[in-house]
């Protein structure tokens, strides 16, 4: 059975509408999209496929190291880095560190350095007195006589020249 | 921005360093008529717009080995085709999932398209197609709204002319019926 013969008037690129179609097809269009949606599309397919791409690039990296030819090598690349790390002898380092240049300027220069390490000294001699580590009181008059004047003078002026020099940091 | 021609478009993507011009050319060329043929088919924007994005990716994968024996145009719309029947049929099985019929679901969001701005006329028109079966709605869209001859359709649904020509004969009764009878 032909479908023209059943279908009158259809059988050409030629058909004719009724006229409520007609009309409603030179309507303009009613579909809407936002508001530069087809100036945005564009760059949105671009960045799916990129992502795509980066996806089925580490899948293939993951796939390529499942082959022996690929891991073997690369393991015992590992094993001998991680044995290199753990028998060869670190360097050693020196235990009593050395105090940099501008620390010991301070501490020359600085006279509350001094008297905290008088505080210090004098706080470890009571400590051993209570705990009677030192035989008897005698042993802690100092042998030596006063200072007499000249003797200040000279120690002074020695120290002022000294602290001279630290002034010109 | 320059007109090439869809050969030249192709020829173009081909070259390594020119692909991506070429996708950008070919991509702007075609994107409204695309958009708008899985638009009347889909219904929903957001819907239309992720099949359109897949369709273009799709285009990017297969461009390099398209065959010219057929037009670069009639290649893209059977993309457009198979595209969206394959999101209705998810669809479809997702509205069984949710225990409402697919057509009612389609409806509804024709009727809520905030992105239609017709007269309830075309409004009325829209419902007539999306009720029609989904062979039927592809050979009236392209017919009605695409302008493309029945030999450009029977080379894209792989159809006979004769069969195109009856289907969209019983569309369009059906549709006059439903637009005229309410």
């Amino acid at each position: 059975m032909k479908i023209q013969e059943n279908i009158p008037g259809q059988t050409n690129d030629t058909e004719q509408l009724s006229l409520i179609l007609e009309k409603l097809r030179e309507e303009v269009q009613a579909l809407k999209v936002p508001v530069g949606y087809f100036d945005s599309l564009n760059p949105r397919i671009i960045d799916r496929i990129q992502e795509q791409e980066n996806r089925s690039f580490s899948k293939r990296l993951v796939l390529s190291f499942r082959k022996p030819l690929i891991w073997v090598p690369a393991f015992a690349t590992v094993i001998v880095a991680v044995l290199l790390v753990f028998t060869i002898p670190a360097k050693k380092v020196s235990a009593i560190q050395s105090v940099d240049e501008w620390t010991e300027i301070n501490m020359a220069y600085d006279a509350s350095y001094a008297e905290e390490a008088v505080f210090a000294e004098s706080i470890t001699i009571d400590k051993e007195l209570a705990n009677s580590v030192l035989p008897n009181n005698e042993s802690l008059t100092f042998p030596h006589k006063e200072p007499t004047a000249d003797e200040i003078k000279a120690y002074l002026k020695e120290h002022e020249t000294e602290t001279d020099i630290l002034n010109g940091y | 921005m320059p007109e090439y021609s869809d050969i030249e478009l192709v020829e173009l993507f081909r070259i390594a360093d020119k692909k991506h011009y070429a996708f950008n050319l070919l991509v702007r060329k075609y994107q409204e008529k695309v958009y708008y043929f899985v638009r009347r088919m889909v219904v929903d924007h957001d819907d239309s717009d992720d099949v359109v994005q897949n369709i273009f990716i799709k285009v990017w994968n297969n461009l390099e080995s398209f065959r010219e024996d057929s037009k670069l145009f009639t290649w893209l719309y059977r993309i457009a085709v198979n595209e969206s029947l394959s999101f209705l049929k998810s669809k479809q099985l997702r509205s069984y999932l949710s225990l409402s019929s697919p057509e009612a679901m389609t409806v509804k969001s024709l009727r809520d398209d905030p992105y239609f701005d017709g007269q309830e006329i075309q409004k009325r028109l829209r419902e007539a197609i999306i009720r029609l079966p989904k062979k039927q709605q592809l050979v009236f869209n392209m017919r009605y709204y695409d302008d493309l001859s029945y030999d450009e359709m029977s080379e894209i649904l792989g159809t006979s002319v004769g069969a195109l020509k009856a289907s969209y004969h019983f569309a369009t009764k059906k549709i006059e019926y439903f637009v005229t009878s309410n």
